[in-house]
C-alpha cells in the first residue's frame, strides 16, 4: 500500500501534466458598471443590462478562460448620480475591487480616467459622444462604443447642407449641449450661409417661446437642437404650438423615450423629428441584431417607452445602448484571452489587438491608433412617426438600413 | 518516281500530325505571381474581411525609399490611396511588416493600426478615398523591393549602379505549336500590354508532348527608371531608362565633383514593348506573313513576354489591394537621406499561448521528474 500511493501520486501529477482540458477555477472577474441609476435610469439600466447580458451569456459557456485558468464574470454596479465627484468615489471603489474594467455612461471621466490609469484598468464610454473623453495618446485607457459628436455633426452637415436649407443651430447649455455645439460648429464652419442662428437655450426651461420665435425670425429653414431631451421636448412644443412645423434634428437624445413621454398628448408633434444614432443593423441584415435584441428582452423584459401608437399598440425602445455595453463586454473578455493573464498592462495592451463580432453582427474592436468602437460612418438619421421611428430614405446609409420593430 | 516520293513523305508527316495529340495548356497569366511577395505579408493572421457586394477598391501605392550614402534603404515609407466604388459596407486589413500608420491628406476615413495591420471600415456612398502613410519595417521589407541602388564615391568620381531586382526563376514550356496561333496570341498579349491591362487568362493549343526545359526561364519586371545624381555644385546627371523587356537589367552612371551626392530616382512596372514587337510588320500575324519565324521561337517569346507581364503586375502592389480584383499601380521613389541611427526591429512575438505552452511544459518536465523520483523511491520502499 506504501508503494501504491506514491505511484498514484506521481500518474495524478503526470495526468495533469498532460491535460489540458479541465483548467482549474480562478475566481471572479469584475467588470465594474458606473452609470447615473438616479440621475439617467434609463441609460443606466440599458448599459448595466447590457454587461450583464454578455457576463451571463460567458459564464453559462463556463466562464472566460485566461492563461490556464477559467474564470466567473461578476458585474458590480455603481451609482454616479451624473457627478463627476460620484464617479471619481466610484472608481476608487472598482479599483478596490479588483475590477479589470469599468464601463460607464461616460459621467466624470475627464477626472476618473487619470485614476484608473494609475492600475492600468481600462475604462468604455457607451453612452457619452463627447469630443476630447477618448484621446490614445492622452488617454491610453479609455475606449468607447457608441457615436462620437464629432462623426454626428459632420454626418449632419453632410445630410443637412446639400438641402439647401437655412440651419439653426440651437443647443441647451448643459455640458452635453455645449460639447455638441462646438463640434456642429466645427462641422458647419466652412458652410456659414447654410446657417440661418447659432443659439444657446436654458436646460430645464420648460417654456421657450421667445428662442423659438427668435429662431423662426431668423428664416430658419430647420433647427439642429443638441441638447438633453427635455430640452428637446421643449423645443417640439414651442414650435408646433405656434403652427411652426420646421423640422427639427436631434442627436441620439432625441430617440430618448421622455420626449416621446413629455408629447404623448400631442403626438402629432413628434412626426418628422429626425435623430442621428449608431446604426443597430449591420449590412448582414437585421438577424444578429434581432438575436441579440430577444435575447436582451427574454431576460429583462422590453424597454417600455410608455407612449402607444395611433391604433394602440405600446412602443418600446430597442436596445441601442445595451448592445454597446454587450460589445464592450465581449471585446474585454477577447482581450483578457489574448493577455493570457489579468495583468491590467497585458490587457490593456490587448484591447488594442482584438475584434470580436458585435452583437449587430458588425465587427468590433479597438487599435493602437483608435479607442472609437463605432465609426463615423455607421452614424444614421432616422424620423419619427406616429411614436416609431424608421431610417431615412435621403441619405445613402440610412436608406440601407431595414426599420427596427418597435412594436409587439 | 519524284513525286511519288515526295508525296508518300507528305502523307507520312500528315498521318503523324494527326496522331499526335492536340492539348490546350494555360498560358501564363494573369496568376499566380512568380514568388509570394510582393505583397507584403505581415506576422500575425489577418482580421476577417467584409466588401459588401458591388464594392470595388483600387489601389494607388507610393512606395518612398530613403537611401543612405551607399544606397542601402534606410526608410521605406508607402502611401497608399485607396478607391472605394460602389455603395455599401467594408471592413478589411492591409498586411505587412509595418511600423507605424497615419491618416494620408484627402483621406476620408481615418485607417486603423494593429500590430502589422492597417485597418479600414465604414460605408461607402458610392465613392470613398481612403489614404494611409504607413512607415515599414526595414529588414523585413527591403528585400523585395524591385531596385537595388549602389552609390559609391572614388577619389572624385561617383558612381551610382541601379539594378533590376525582381528577377525570378519560373518554369517554362516547350511543344509544337502552329505559328498562325502563336502570333494571334502575341498580337492580343501586345494590345493589353500597351493599353497598361492587366494580362489576360488564355491557353495555346500544343501538338503532342509538352516539355518543361530543365533549366528554368530568367524573367524580371520590367521597370521604367527616371531620375537624377547629383552633386553640389554641379549638373545633375538625368537618365530615362528601362530596365528588363530585352534590355539590361542595370544601368551606372557617372559624376564628378565633391560634396555628398543626392539620387533621386523614380521607378514604376513598365509594359512588355520591346519584346513584343513584331519584325518588320505592324502585327504578329503580318509577320509571319511576311517571312518564316520557327513557331518555337514564337512561343518562347510569347512566354516569355506574359510571365514579365505578370511580374510587373506584381510589382503593381507592394502592399495588397484589400480587393484581389482591384486595380493596382505602384511607384517607387528612391531618394538619398541624412544618415540615421538604425532603428529599432521588433522581434514579432507570438501571441495567444505562450505563457500556457511555457507553463504546460514546466508541468510535463516537474511530472515527469516527479515520477521518477517516486519510482525510485517505491523501488526502494
Amino acid at each position: 500500500m506504501r508503494r501504491v500511493i506514491p505511484l498514484l501520486a506521481c500518474i495524478a501529477l503526470l495526468a495533469a501534466g498532460c491535460g489540458k482540458s479541465s483548467r482549474a477555477s480562478g475566481g471572479n472577474i469584475v467588470i465594474a458598471v458606473d452609470v447615473p441609476v438616479t440621475g439617467s435610469p434609463y441609460i443606466a439600466q440599458t448599459i448595466r443590462q447590457g454587461v450583464a447580458l454578455a457576463a451571463n451569456n460567458l459564464n453559462s459557456g463556463g466562464g472566460v478562460i485566461v492563461g490556464t485558468h477559467s474564470y466567473h464574470l461578476t458585474v458590480k454596479l455603481y451609482d454616479n448620480h451624473l457627478s463627476a465627484r460620484q464617479a471619481v468615489d466610484d472608481t476608487r471603489r472598482a479599483l478596490s475591487a479588483h475590477a479589470v474594467a469599468i464601463v460607464t455612461d461616460g459621467t466624470g471621466i475627464d477626472a476618473t480616467w487619470q485614476i484608473a490609469n494609475r492600475d492600468h484598468v481600462p475604462i468604455c464610454i457607451t453612452y457619452d459622444g463627447g469630443t476630447g473623453l477618448v484621446d490614445v495618446e492622452k488617454r491610453p485607457n479609455v475606449f468607447r462604443i457608441a457615436p462620437t459628436n464629432h462623426g454626428i455633426a459632420f454626418r449632419y452637415a453632410e445630410y443637412l447642407i446639400p438641402k439647401g436649407l437655412k440651419v439653426g443651430l440651437l443647443h441647451d447649455d448643459s455640458a452635453y449641449g455645449q460639447e455638441g455645439a462646438a463640434d456642429v460648429g466645427r462641422a458647419f464652419s466652412e458652410n456659414p450661409k447654410s446657417v440661418a442662428i447659432r443659439m444657446t437655450l436654458p436646460a430645464g426651461e420648460t417654456d421657450l417661446s421667445p428662442q423659438i420665435l427668435r429662431a423662426r425670425r431668423s428664416r430658419a429653414t430647420a433647427l439642429l437642437v443638441w441638447a438633453q431631451p427635455p430640452t428637446i421636448a421643449a423645443v417640439l412644443t414651442a414650435a408646433r404650438s405656434i403652427g411652426w412645423n420646421v423640422p427639427v434634428y436631434a442627436p441620439p437624445t432625441g430617440a430618448d423615450p421622455f420626449i416621446r413621454q413629455q408629447l404623448a398628448d400631442h403626438p402629432s408633434w413628434v412626426d418628422g423629428l429626425t435623430f442621428a444614432a449608431g446604426r443597430l443593423t449591420a449590412e448582414v441584415g437585421t438577424g444578429p441584431f434581432q438575436a441579440f435584441e430577444s435575447q436582451y428582452e427574454s431576460t429583462y423584459g422590453v424597454d417600455k417607452v410608455g407612449v402607444k401608437t395611433a391604433d394602440g399598440k405600446a412602443v418600446f425602445q430597442p436596445p441601442e445602448f445595451a448592445m454597446y455595453a454587450y460589445d464592450f463586454a465581449h471585446v474585454l473578455v477577447a482581450a483578457l484571452t489574448r493577455a493570457g493573464s489579468l495583468d491590467a498592462d497585458k490587457v490593456l495592451s490587448a484591447l488594442n489587438e482584438v475584434t470580436t463580432q458585435g452583437a449587430n453582427g458588425d465587427e468590433r474592436g479597438f487599435n493602437r491608433h483608435n479607442h472609437e468602437g463605432v465609426v463615423d460612418d455607421d452614424v444614421y438619421f432616422a424620423r419619427f412617426h406616429d411614436m416609431t421611428y424608421q431610417p431615412v430614405k435621403d441619405d445613402p446609409l440610412s436608406s440601407t438600413l431595414p426599420a427596427i420593430p418597435q412594436t409587439p | 518516281m519524284r513525286a511519288l516520293a515526295v508525296g508518300v513523305v507528305a502523307l507520312a508527316i500528315v498521318a503523324s500530325a494527326a496522331a499526335q495529340q492536340r492539348q490546350q495548356v494555360v498560358l501564363p497569366g494573369p496568376v499566380p505571381y512568380p514568388t509570394d511577395t510582393p505583397p507584403l505579408v505581415g506576422s500575425g493572421v489577418l482580421p476577417s474581411v467584409y466588401i459588401a457586394p458591388g464594392i470595388h477598391f483600387a489601389s494607388a501605392e507610393r512606395v518612398r525609399v530613403g537611401i543612405d550614402g551607399s544606397g542601402r534603404p534606410a526608410a521605406i515609407q508607402v502611401i497608399q490611396r485607396l478607391t472605394v466604388t460602389g455603395k455599401g459596407d467594408y471592413q478589411v486589413a492591409v498586411g505587412g511588416p509595418i511600423d507605424d500608420v497615419r491618416r494620408g491628406a484627402g483621406s476620408e476615413s481615418e485607417p486603423g493600426f494593429r500590430k502589422d495591420q492597417v485597418l479600414w471600415a465604414g460605408f461607402s456612398p458610392g465613392r470613398k478615398r481612403l489614404a494611409a502613410n504607413i512607415a515599414l519595417r526595414i529588414p523585413p521589407a527591403a528585400p523585395y523591393l524591385p531596385l537595388r541602388v549602389d552609390l559609391r564615391r572614388n577619389g572624385d568620381e561617383v558612381s551610382l549602379r541601379v539594378v533590376n531586382a525582381t528577377v525570378a526563376p519560373v518554369m517554362s514550356y516547350e511543344g509544337v505549336v502552329r505559328a498562325s496561333e502563336m502570333a494571334r496570341l502575341l498580337d492580343a498579349t501586345r494590345r493589353s500590354s500597351l493599353a497598361g491591362e492587366r494580362v489576360k487568362a488564355a491557353f495555346a493549343n500544343f501538338f503532342g508532348e509538352v516539355h518543361v526545359p530543365r533549366r528554368p526561364l530568367q524573367i524580371e519586371a520590367p521597370l521604367r527608371v527616371e531620375g537624377e545624381l547629383r552633386l553640389p555644385g554641379r549638373e545633375p546627371v538625368t537618365f530615362d531608362r528601362v530596365l528588363g523587356d530585352g534590355r539590361p537589367l542595370s544601368f551606372e552612371i557617372h559624376a564628378r565633383g565633391g560634396g555628398t551626392p543626392r539620387v533621386q530616382l523614380e521607378a514604376s512596372p513598365a509594359p512588355v514593348v520591346n519584346l513584343l514587337r513584331p519584325p518588320g510588320a505592324s502585327t504578329w500575324a503580318a509577320a509571319i506573313r511576311r517571312r518564316s519565324i520557327p513557331p518555337a521561337d514564337l512561343l518562347s517569346r510569347l512566354i516569355g513576354a506574359r510571365f514579365r507581364l505578370v511580374r510587373a503586375d506584381q510589382f503593381q502592389a507592394f502592399l495588397a489591394d484589400p480587393d484581389a480584383d482591384g486595380r493596382t499601380r505602384a511607384t517607387y521613389e528612391y531618394e538619398t537621406v541624412a544618415a540615421r541611427t538604425p532603428r529599432r526591429v521588433v522581434v514579432p512575438v507570438k501571441d495567444g499561448s505562450g505563457g500556457d505552452a511555457l507553463l504546460d511544459a514546466l508541468l510535463i518536465v516537474g511530472s515527469v521528474v516527479v515520477v521518477g523520483g517516486g519510482l525510485v523511491a517505491w523501488a526502494h520502499s
